[in-house]
């Protein structure tokens, strides 16, 4: 066979392609990293220790349904104690030791804030976590941070108006002394004005441990006929609506994602009875028992069964779970879309990836199809526990903010 | 005025509680000269046994009916026709409870006292004799231990325990003001200060009192005048260890239960120090103090000051008094 122009560019072509495939699969690392901190010590150990299991589900899930770009992930988890330094020192560590760190989940606001900075050129990765801050929905300056349902300045925005189309006229808030505590605090103050509320007083105790007469003495010498509450996750809240009980204080209590466990709320009732009754709050998912709970409830809970068999994740996943799983589906299901378009799975990529989930239909956690937008998904609804069925059941439909 | 009495009273009751804690490590101090760090840990352990005598046993299979709840006919009779917040249905939901309220209450004590026993005998008493600071420093290391172990028995889930007395509200009005009380918070602040008065009347006129002051003055001496140094130090983690059962009972029924109320222990150090760290008297005096300004500063300036202010007070009474309040001065001469 002569050997024509045709005929040698075709043979370079072939040989060039035979030559690099090696090095093409070499670029395709043998795992992808979804590394994590969490509060397995601390004041919030409680949410920690239960979301911990819900990132090895995960993790089995997702490989199960073949990984990203059929690569498979590893989620890998390590304590935080709440401390946020603590946090940035594990990403830290996390970037220096796992070359194929794709995405991390942080575990307070704390931590948000304080990395946002950071995650600049070869230190970004795309970010969510626990947090529902509010500064976290900026895609212009945190373009790589998330939020997997509606901001605590939305959830409070949804429960003054609510206040406000109940007649309401005065309000307190009560707040742990923490940056998950004190974000929304200013934003309310200014939407409640808007709205003719009063805001009677305003608290901030500590995380655990607080000064539960002092509080509620000020709650009562306020005469607030509602009263949100924010920032806590176990303690506090329960102590505070008990002890207002106690005195006969009509005061109305309500409250935001993190305050609103079934598992607590239960705990809180069989000791102290039906103090809880009526307590009512923003949730953007639907509880695990919803008895319409979607396929991917379903698919968690035919796991669980046998994964965690003889432990509470059995037959239950608290919402402190659920917001994990969402989280961290939201950054998959980012990255997916990166990988499906043979695309680096960079930060940016991922981030631009982010603004691509529109009427999303997540599968159950929601009961509607969810948009991201400006980074977060202002969908949810509020609920309302009752003492009698020990539930929380909705009160309103869904809604978008 | 009104106002700045309630405030007051609320500063009493948290300075009571934190009077209870502090006296465990007055005790340990005063016998052993170590500064215990892992004392808010042994609290925490003692609200954790609390948890498990007062609520996890009776509701095992083998626990009688009558220790998860007791309800006799006349107290359902008298119940059915209560508003369910009222005064006198706090006192009856409270005496439903009363027999694993105490159960959980022996439980605590005997369990801490021998977890206390446990850590004199094994890891301090072989120190005896060794630099006192290889001693704090075990007690740093304790934590770690204390709080892995509480986690790996417990878990880390937050739970709720029965209230010690019934929390009826108490209302009334001085000086203009409406002045509102709990009436469980009362009766801790009572338990707490009559357990302090008796361990302070303990030490000053009891034989073993005596023997815990000799061997705080000076422990050679002590040996040579017959007094038994080993007994004294198991004697006071013993004390530490049921005083510390009862506040983190107190403690438990105020906030819940979780390890984070190890981190209590840290605070009350600070109140110790600013105290003396040998002085019953200066203890309380700063236990009392840092209570209320705690609940004055709340009120005037919000709780973001609230836990800073009182600790600026503990600061400077330590930059004038380094032995703090009522402490002995420690005069060393080179």
């Amino acid at each position: 066979m002569r050997l024509n122009r045709r005929h040698f560019l075709a043979g370079s072509a072939a040989a060039t392609a035979t030559l690099g495939a090696p090095a093409l699969l070499r670029a395709q690392p043998s795992e992808y990293v979804i590394a994590s901190s969490l509060p397995l010590t601390g004041p919030f150990a409680t949410a920690g220790q239960m979301v911990a299991p819900a990132l090895r589900m995960f993790e089995a899930l997702v490989n199960e349904d073949g990984g990203i770009g059929g690569v498979p992930i590893r989620v890998t988890a390590e304590d935080s104690g709440y401390v946020p330094a603590n946090a940035l020192a594990n990403y830290q560590r996390a970037l220096a030791t796992e070359p194929n760190l794709i995405m991390y989940f942080g575990d307070s606001t704390g931590f948000m804030k304080l990395v946002a900075p950071e995650l600049r050129g070869e230190n970004a990765r795309l970010m969510g976590s626990t947090s529902f801050a509010s500064e976290l929905s900026d895609p212009a300056n945190n373009p790589y941070q998330y939020l997997p349902g509606p901001s605590y300045e939305d959830q409070f925005d949804i429960l003054l108006q609510q206040i406000a189309d109940e007649g309401g006229s005065t309000v307190a808030f009560i707040f742990s002394n923490t940056e998950f505590g004190r974000d929304p605090i200013a934003h309310g103050r200014a939407r409640a004005e808007e709205l003719g509320l009063r805001v009677v007083l305003e608290e901030a105790t500590r995380e655990q441990g607080a000064d539960i007469p002092t509080h509620v003495t000020q709650l009562a010498q306020s005469g607030a006929e509602f009263c949100i509450l924010q920032g806590y996750v176990t303690g506090v809240w329960p102590q505070l609506i008990g002890g207002a009980r106690q005195f006969g204080l009509p005061t109305r209590f309500m409250g935001t994602f993190w305050g609103m466990e079934n598992a607590i709320a239960d705990r809180v009732t069989a000791e102290a009875g039906p103090i809880l009754d009526g307590y009512a709050g923003v949730m953007p998912y639907k509880y695990f028992y919803d008895p319409e709970r979607g396929p991917v409830y379903e698919r968690y809970a035919t796991f669980q069964k046998t994964a965690f068999a003889g432990t509470p994740l059995e037959n239950y996943m608290p919402t402190w779970g659920l917001q994990a799983l969402l989280s961290l589906t939201i950054g998959v299901e980012a990255l997916r879309k990166v990988a499906d378009k043979g695309l680096e799975l960079s930060a940016d990529n991922a981030a631009e990836a982010l603004s691509e989930l529109r009427d999303w239909d997540t599968g159950g956690f929601f009961g509607v199809p969810v948009t991201m937008e400006a980074n977060k998904i202002g969908t949810g609804r509020v609920y309302q526990y009752s003492a009698e069925t020990r539930l929380f059941t909705p009160t309103s439909d869904w809604f978008t903010v | 005025m009104g106002q700045f009495l309630q405030f007051t009273i609320n500063g009493l009751m948290s300075g009571a509680i934190y009077a209870l804690i502090a006296v465990g490590l007055v005790s340990v101090f005063k016998a052993t000269r170590v500064v215990n760090f892992a004392h808010g840990y042994l609290i925490m352990f003692g609200a954790y046994f609390y948890f498990t005598f007062a609520v996890l046993v009776p509701q095992m299979p083998f626990a009688p009916e009558w220790l998860q709840s007791w309800r006799p006919e006349w107290m359902l009779a008298m119940r059915a026709d209560l508003p369910m917040f009222s005064p006198m249905a706090a006192v009856l939901d409270w005496m439903a409870n009363l027999p694993r309220i105490l159960l959980g209450l022996a439980g605590a004590l005997v369990c801490n006292a021998l977890l206390g026993l446990l850590i004199e005998r094994a890891l301090m008493r072989p120190l005896m004799g060794q630099s006192v600071f290889a001693m704090i420093m075990l007690t740093v290391g304790l934590i770690s231990i204390l709080s892995g172990a509480a986690q790996l028995i417990w878990t880390s889930d937050a739970e709720f325990v029965p209230a010690l007395a019934p929390n009826t509200p108490i209302r009334f009005e001085m000086f203009g003001a409406n002045i509102f009380l709990f009436g469980a918070d009362l009766a801790n602040m009572a338990i707490a200060l009559l357990i302090f008065l008796g361990i302070v009347a303990m030490v000053r006129y009891t034989k073993s009192g005596v023997a815990i002051r000799a061997t705080a003055e000076d422990q050679s001496t002590a040996y040579s005048m017959g007094i038994s140094v080993p007994t004294v130090f198991s004697r006071a983690w013993v004390l530490a260890s049921t005083t510390g059962a009862i506040a983190g009972a107190i403690l438990a029924t105020r906030n819940g239960i979780s390890p984070a109320l190890g981190l209590f222990g840290f605070s009350v150090l600070a109140i110790v120090l600013m105290g003396g760290l040998d002085s019953y008297l200066g203890v309380f005096i700063a236990a009392m103090a840092v209570g209320v300004l705690e609940a004055l500063t709340q009120w005037k300036l919000g709780g973001e000051w609230a836990g800073i202010v009182p600790y600026v007070a503990v600061l400077i009474v330590i930059l004038i008094r380094p032995h703090g309040l009522l402490g002995s001065k420690e005069i060393e001469r080179i």
